[in-house]
């Protein structure tokens, strides 16, 4: 696996701590405006985590499958696989578990590089946090129904429903998200916000804040 | 494409009857395209599933795998109540195989829940002694364990000497044709 690879899969195994650790140091700055610094870094850390979150997701889905190389056909390929994936929840009919397989990688691959730019985090970020609860709610219907199969995420090994994969979804996945979705509706509430927290950070190296 | 079933799992049931058969049926398998490979994993919790596998066996010694194994699904809503596997075989096969199939099913009737109760995952016990199709099934079961199979239906499909991630549940004839198509256009 390449640098950016590992990388990723570092950022989406132990981002949740980092931001954790940064929302414990935010709780314990008394003085206003340092605690906006401080929460704009971690808006963008946590940009960084959740965006690698999904960038992973799709990663995984369209990577081609053992013995293939990358190519056009071989994502098709892959999107195929993870068509057998989405129909063994046996939630939706056929075709449109097809159709969610075919649509959903791109649109985690585009949520993904939404995220890591940090720009319209009041957006993205509850964009995130509803995808994540969307899943997360698959995976316990299918554990309530007695399904004994890969949860589908792609990131890292296969996991099957159940308890375990809500816990790692829940602390991995949805607690950066909302962190980050609580975290830009406040900074936007702040004096002297901006929408972009990079933009934001940017500004008051240079004094301009 | 090897598939591990159980003959009294309802998911399997559905899995052949929704996917395997049409599969069966069309040009892949007839075309040398895809090879469906049947592995028997029989779960402890399905008291006649062990049982079904042995007739199964047994018919397949005399080439009726087939018309048993669909006969055994298409009928599993009756024969898991009470076990009575054996007249749905023999419904399945001509007389004359029916009869070579009690011959070979010697030494392994079904005896009852508390003599018979089909081996733990983890023990591998032997089920009953004296029945020699349970090697076939116990071979089956040693395959299934080094997947590790933890629920049937699990199929794992192989290409090119490369073996996919190993998959589970139910999944329908459009998407797993399409996922062959896509497959063997590479």
């Amino acid at each position: 696996m390449n640098t950016l690879g590992r990388l990723l899969l570092w950022l989406t195994d132990h981002g949740y701590q980092l931001l954790l650790a940064g929302l414990i140091v935010v709780l314990c700055i008394r003085n206003a405006k340092s605690r906006r610094k401080v929460v704009r870094v971690l808006l963008v850390l946590g940009g960084l985590v959740v965006g690698a979150v999904f960038l992973a997701a799709a990663y995984g889905k369209m990577k081609p499958l053992p013995g293939l190389a990358w190519s056009w056909p071989s994502v098709k390929t892959s999107l195929a696989m993870f068509a057998i994936q989405v129909d063994s929840y046996e939630i939706l009919p056929s075709a449109a578990a097809n159709a969610v397989a075919h649509t959903l990688p791109y649109f985690e691959l585009f949520l993904g590089l939404w995220l890591v730019t940090c720009v319209g985090q009041r957006f993205s970020a509850p964009l995130a946090s509803l995808a994540i609860c969307g899943f997360m709610i698959a995976i316990t219907t299918a554990y309530f129904r007695g399904l004994k199969i890969d949860c589908g995420c792609g990131i890292g090994p296969p996991e099957e429903v159940g308890p375990a994969a809500l816990l790692r979804d829940g602390l991995k996945f949805l607690l950066p998200a909302l962190l980050v979705t609580f975290g830009a509706f406040w900074i936007r509430r702040q004096p002297g916000a901006s929408d972009s927290p990079a933009v934001a950070m940017a500004s008051s190296t240079t004094g301009t804040d | 494409m090897e598939v591990f079933t159980d003959y009294q799992c309802p998911s399997c049931r559905n899995m052949f009857e929704e996917t395997l058969r049409p599969l069966i049926q069309s040009d892949y398998i007839s075309s040398g395209k895809v090879y469906l490979v049947h592995h028997d994993f029989p779960l402890p919790a399905h008291m006649y599933g062990y049982e079904a596998a042995r007739w199964v066996n047994a018919a397949a010694r005399v080439g009726q795998f087939q018309s048993v194994e669909a006969a055994l699904y298409d009928n599993q809503n009756s024969w898991q109540a009470d076990g009575s596997i054996e007249k749905y075989v023999a419904a399945a096969v001509p007389s004359s195989d029916f009869k070579r199939i009690q011959k070979l099913m010697v030494g392994c009737e079904y005896q009852g829940p508390a003599s018979t109760k089909p081996a733990s995952l983890k023990t591998g016990v032997q089920p009953s002694r004296g029945c020699a199709l349970d090697t076939y099934i116990e071979q089956d079961r040693a395959l299934g364990m080094k997947i590790p199979v933890q629920a049937t239906p699990t199929y794992v499909i192989s290409y090119k000497g490369n073996k996919l991630p190993a998959g589970s549940g139910f999944v329908s004839w459009p998407i797993l044709k399409q996922f062959f198509d896509s497959l063997l256009s590479q």
